[in-house]
């Protein structure tokens, strides 16, 4: 299968390719945008670390949060607010944004801001999204849904396949284990790289514990590092995290975002390690063992 | 049997009409009259298409009908004994890569009578008919051979 490079990024925004051989991408940003003047701090303080580090990034945040676990839960600031807000991120700080939709009709509106539509991984084997997000002839962040072996994603991707867009990147966001729990299986990377789509690590929500808190999910961040090295040495092209200034009262996904205090820190390594790999491919091939 | 019904049909009809010693043509089974498949098609759809055919191959082919593959029964089972991922994965997977990629084929210029003694000398049941340009045509199954030998 061949190895597809995606890029991400239209019009005057700096390009961000994901894929073989390339630099490891960032996709990070607060869960939600909560609203402009948070979104536009977060977008400067993220950009300052990505720049320091010198990372290739794409800033992601949600307008409408639609998995919250109650009703009380803060939903988003809707299609309209929250687009113009990602739109004025773009032009203010040249950053390809990301964002996900969980209603088909939203896609069309979301497609012509962001340069990256979402999959959310609930949603990830819906018809009517994976049809949208085709349609939005944008690139695609497909999450594996927690419920999803990573080798049956490849439905997923035949289904946007056949819709007409092949701009697609998988992630892995855990699996569950059992109630409450989830898992990361780190073959699911080569698996779900064997559709020949870059494979992204969504470390943040990799540690959620799904509503362990009775009506809110709660999250073991202190793994966060642990997983990002081994995804990384794994084998990923991109890496995804949720990040806050103030996690605590982050308003979506408080128990998981990572205090952007630690950023640089995981951030380097990420891409310490990423570099390696690639070295070490180079030096000794890859997929060097075989099953006979 | 759904696909090659008509193929027995004719081949009933052109064999009762004539005496001398059937040709490779009077036998091919014609290529919509068993298992082709595309080649971005998974394993399960392919068998699904040979359980369908009830013949026991599946030729994947490129959309322009070159032959890129074949599975048949037996590739099918030595599979079994030796692939260890789950079930549901090695399902999922490209047909293509579990398929063998340079079967013995003929052409339908091959006279009848060579073309069965490469079958009985390699044991198989079935050879893919192809023409000059690679272009799969047809099958040769060794069942319509027996059938027409007998009426002679």
């Amino acid at each position: 299968m061949d190895k597809k490079i995606i890029k991400v990024g239209y019009g005057g925004v700096e390009k961000v390719f994901i894929g073989e051989n390339q630099e490891l991408a960032f996709l990070g940003g607060p869960c939600a945008i909560e609203n402009k003047d948070h979104a536009f701090k977060m977008a400067d303080l993220i950009g300052e670390i990505c720049h320091k580090v010198n990372i290739p990034w794409i800033y992601k945040s949600c307008y409408d949060k639609d998995c919250r676990s109650s009703p009380e839960s803060f939903h988003g600031l809707g299609l309209d607010h929250g687009l113009r807000i990602l739109s004025d991120i773009r032009t203010e700080f040249g950053v390809p944004v990301v964002s996900d939709f969980s209603e088909p009709e939203w896609g069309k509106a979301t497609g012509e801001v962001c340069d990256m539509v979402q999959v959310p991984a609930y949603l990830c084997r819906q018809t009517s999204i994976l049809r949208a997000a085709a349609e939005t002839n944008r690139p695609i962040h497909l999450k594996k849904g927690q419920y999803m072996s990573p080798w049956n994603m490849k439905n997923s991707v035949r289904k946007i396949e056949a819709f007409g867009n092949d701009q697609i990147v998988l992630a892995d966001r855990g699996t569950f284990f059992g109630y409450n729990m989830l898992v990361n299986d780190m073959k699911s990377f080569p698996i779900m790289a064997e559709t020949g789509y870059p494979v992204c690590f969504d470390a943040t929500h990799s540690i959620q514990l799904p509503t362990s808190m009775g009506n809110v999910s709660g999250g073991q961040r202190e793994f966060i590092p642990h997983l990002v090295r081994a995804a990384a040495a794994t084998g990923i092209n991109a890496l995804f995290m949720e990040v806050h200034d103030n996690p605590s009262q982050a308003l979506s996904d408080a128990n998981t975002v990572l205090d952007i205090k630690y950023l640089e820190n995981i951030l380097n390594q990420a891409k310490a390690v990423h570099e390696v790999r690639l070295e070490l491919l180079d030096k000794y091939g890859e997929n060097n063992v075989h099953q006979e | 049997m759904r696909y090659a019904l008509n193929f027995w049909i004719n081949m009933e009809k052109t064999m009762s009409t004539r005496n001398n010693i059937p040709t490779i043509n009077d036998v091919i089974i014609p290529i919509e009259e068993f298992a082709v498949v595309q080649e971005n098609v998974i394993f399960k759809e392919a068998l699904e298409e040979m359980s369908y055919s009830n013949i026991g191959i599946v030729c994947i082919v490129d959309e322009k009908n070159n032959l890129l593959g074949i599975i048949t029964d037996g590739d099918i089972r030595r599979k079994l004994l030796k692939v260890q991922k789950p079930f549901s994965a090695f399902l999922i997977d490209n047909a293509l890569d579990h398929a063998a990629l340079n079967p013995l084929t003929i052409y339908a210029t091959t006279t009848l009578k060579e073309a069965v003694s490469l079958m009985e000398k390699k044991g198989i049941w079935d050879m893919p008919v192809i023409n000059e340009d690679g272009k799969l045509i047809g099958l040769l199954h060794l069942h319509p051979v027996v059938k027409a030998l007998l009426q002679l």
